[in-house]
């Protein structure tokens, strides 16, 4: 059987869905042996840079001409795109109040040479080129990219969870820190698969995975409001990690 | 005129190249190109409310999450009047040991090792030296614990909040932890050993000025508030919330980058640094000082990969330490002090594995974040790396292209850039 060729790439982002990768430490060796990585700029210094691709892995999100461009050879050389993290399947940290005057924020860092850069209001992959596999989190966890992997290798997609953290959290039986604490936990229309990270260390879930299939924003907007919460604050914390109206 | 031009810079983290000319003797423009998009998240992060900043700002990079984390949490801490409980304190240090011993194995490991080997990659290297690349994922692999443990996650910390954790370690995870730090314990050597068998390397030889963070116990990454500038047996101490005067980025003529320089001069941050600044070294870490040859203070940059071994040693020493201190004292189900937001500023100063990192905010009387500044220390290091890429051409007698390419990019990796962070100080088209 010949091994099927691998793409790794980081668009605009942390690097830490490609870090994730290097993070199997376990399985990292083995995983190698059953693919054939042709290019992974971060891990290696021989790549190439043009061969078909049966699979790419794209992280980060398209935040520059040169990214959309980078994006689109991508997509044109690969089989199979698999969209890895947060910013890559929503947007991620960067498309926050992505309505906001692009010039007036480059200004702000840069003055006015800022005004010449290349840049794009973020966004996620599926705004660009089609996506066959969306993998979130922000970081992805890395049991989900060796489970994208494995099916992948067998011709098959994986299924992720469509419900929110908060199924998660409560199977875990955890104290609620939304109605029992009045905290402001995005678990409600978080998709879950991070087996509730972060109310388990009773830390209120930020929303790093963007929205749930499953998820009833408006319910929980309500919910909210009860608590005492102003709906502006709600609402930005909601758009943290996902734009308004980024929906797949 | 020659010039070479590296489009893509291989095995670092984020996306950058390398410009250089030269005529002769005289070596032209010299380069490090930023070519990462602008996140902006700086002005992004404006009108947040306190606890919403340490998680957004821990996403400008995922091999020093934690210590923007830390430094982030650090900063609205100065700013509101906290103090955190010794237990916080100790906990978070543990944290940044793990982080560093992560991002120094990936890096010398996988990242580094193998140029000077001639591979292109830790996996091709695997095939013939399964030794070095296995040992480099289980010290890695150990980092990353450490961070699951008190973090609750290896890239972009969940447990970091203003004020200390949401849930501190159980005693059966400390233990778990301290059996894998007595592993990795009986590894120093093989590092040592493995780092000292390298093919000499000092491409860019010469005197290199340096920063680090002032710390109250010698090697601590998390604490102290000063930093030292040592430059040609010459030292300065800066205050924290004096940072500027540290990175007074000056606009270069031929691009708008901005560089930071120290009285005029470039200067480098990270573990050679850190090492030259605080050069007394005793016991197991001066024999392995002995055994890698590490010239101190700093004249090669190229030593950096050398000087991250030798932190390792003294990390994994440190971080089981603490784990034994923890399980002696115990380890209290602690919530994390009141934060009272205020209306202030906050600078916080660290030592991230790569080198000094300053977060500065001012927040309104709600405690939402009115400006945020944000020094990394890439963007610290890239006058330096210049001046390294610049001193690698001109001694490089020779001048070969194929041989100054080589060194150039190992040169790069020796810094241990991580170019995700420095997107927004030095950036150039």
């Amino acid at each position: 059987m010949t091994k099927p060729s691998v793409g790794i790439f980081g668009l605009t982002g942390c690097a830490g869905d490609q870090l994730v990768i290097l993070n199997c430490e376990d399985q990292l060796l083995d995983l190698v042996a059953l693919i054939d990585v042709r290019d992974f700029l971060m891990a290696s210094s021989s790549n190439d840079m043009a061969c078909p691709l049966d699979v790419a892995l794209v992280e980060g999100a398209v935040l520059s001409q040169q990214d959309a461009d980078k994006l689109r050879a991508i997509r044109n050389r690969a089989k199979t795109l698999v969209a890895l993290g947060t910013c890559a399947v929503w947007g991620g940290v960067a498309a926050m109040d992505r309505g906001k005057d692009r010039q007036a924020l480059l200004h702000d860092v840069y003055g006015d040479t800022g005004l010449h850069f290349d840049s794009l209001p973020a966004q996620a992959l599926h705004e660009i080129v089609k996506v066959d596999l969306n993998v979130t989190g922000c970081p992805i966890e890395k049991e989900h990219f060796l489970t994208a992997i494995a099916n992948l290798l067998n011709g098959s997609m994986p299924v992720y969870p469509a419900y929110p953290v908060c199924t998660e959290c409560r199977m875990q039986e955890n104290n609620c820190l939304l109605i029992e604490r009045g905290e402001l936990c995005c678990g409600p229309i978080t998709a879950a698969g991070c087996k509730a990270r972060c109310p388990e260390l009773r830390v209120p879930c930020m929303g790093c995975r963007g929205p749930a299939n499953d998820a009833n924003p408006a319910s929980l907007l309500t919910a909210f409001e009860e608590k005492g919460f102003n709906r502006e604050a709600v609402a930005t914390r909601l758009r943290t990690f996902a734009p308004e109206g980024a929906a797949q | 005129m020659n010039t070479i031009v590296i489009e893509h810079l291989a095995r670092v983290e984020g996306h950058g190249g390398i410009t250089v000319e030269w005529d002769g003797d005289k070596v032209g423009s010299v380069r490090f190109d930023v070519l990462e998009g602008a996140r902006l998240l700086e002005p992004l992060v404006r009108g947040k409310r306190y606890d919403e900043v340490a998680p957004i700002l821990s996403r400008i990079c995922s091999i020093c999450s934690a210590a923007h984390a830390l430094t982030s949490v650090k900063a609205t801490e100065n700013a509101f009047g906290v103090r955190v409980s010794p237990q916080t304190e100790l906990l978070r240090e543990l944290l940044y040991l793990g982080e560093s011993i992560e991002s120094h194995a990936l890096h010398i490991f996988l990242l580094a090792m193998p140029d000077y080997l001639n591979y292109p990659s830790a996996v091709a290297l695997s095939a013939d030296k399964p030794q070095a690349v296995l040992l480099g994922l289980r010290l890695k692999k150990l980092g990353n614990l450490i961070q699951e443990t008190i973090g609750g996650r290896a890239i972009h910390p969940v447990n970091v909040l203003p004020g200390g954790f949401g849930r501190a370690p159980g005693i059966g995870q400390l233990m778990e932890l301290r059996s894998a730090l007595i592993e990795a314990r009986k590894d120093m050597d093989t590092v040592i050993d493995l780092l000292a068998m390298l093919p000499k390397a000092d491409f860019c030889h010469g005197e290199t000025a340096c920063a680090a963070l002032l710390t109250p116990r010698l090697g601590a990454y998390y604490g102290g508030d000063q930093v030292m500038v040592a430059d040609s047996g010459e030292r300065t101490v800066l205050p924290a919330s004096g940072y500027k005067t540290l990175t007074n980025e000056e606009s270069v003529p031929h691009s708008h980058a901005r560089h930071s320089h120290f009285r005029g001069k470039p200067f480098m941050v990270g573990s050679l640094a850190r090492l030259s600044v605080h050069p007394r070294l005793t016991g197991r870490l001066a024999t392995a000082l002995g055994r890698l040859r590490l010239q101190l203070p700093a004249v090669n940059p190229m030593d950096n990969n050398k000087a991250q071994a030798l932190e390792l040693v003294r990390d994994v020493d440190r971080a089981l330490d603490i784990t034994e201190q923890g399980l002696k004292d115990g380890i209290k189900d602690e919530r994390p002090v009141e934060v009272h937001p205020r209306e202030g500023t906050g600078t916080a100063i660290t030592e991230a594995p790569r080198g000094l990192l300053i977060h500065s905010y001012n927040y309104d009387a709600e405690g939402r974040i009115v400006g945020a500044d944000v020094i990394t220390p890439t963007a610290l290091n890239a006058a330096s790396m210049e001046l390294s890429f610049r001193r690698t051409v001109e001694q490089c007698a020779e001048r070969d292209e194929a041989v100054i390419t080589k060194r150039l990019q190992m040169v790069a990796r020796a810094y241990d850039p991580c170019i995700s962070c420095s997107v927004h100080l030095v950036r150039r088209q």
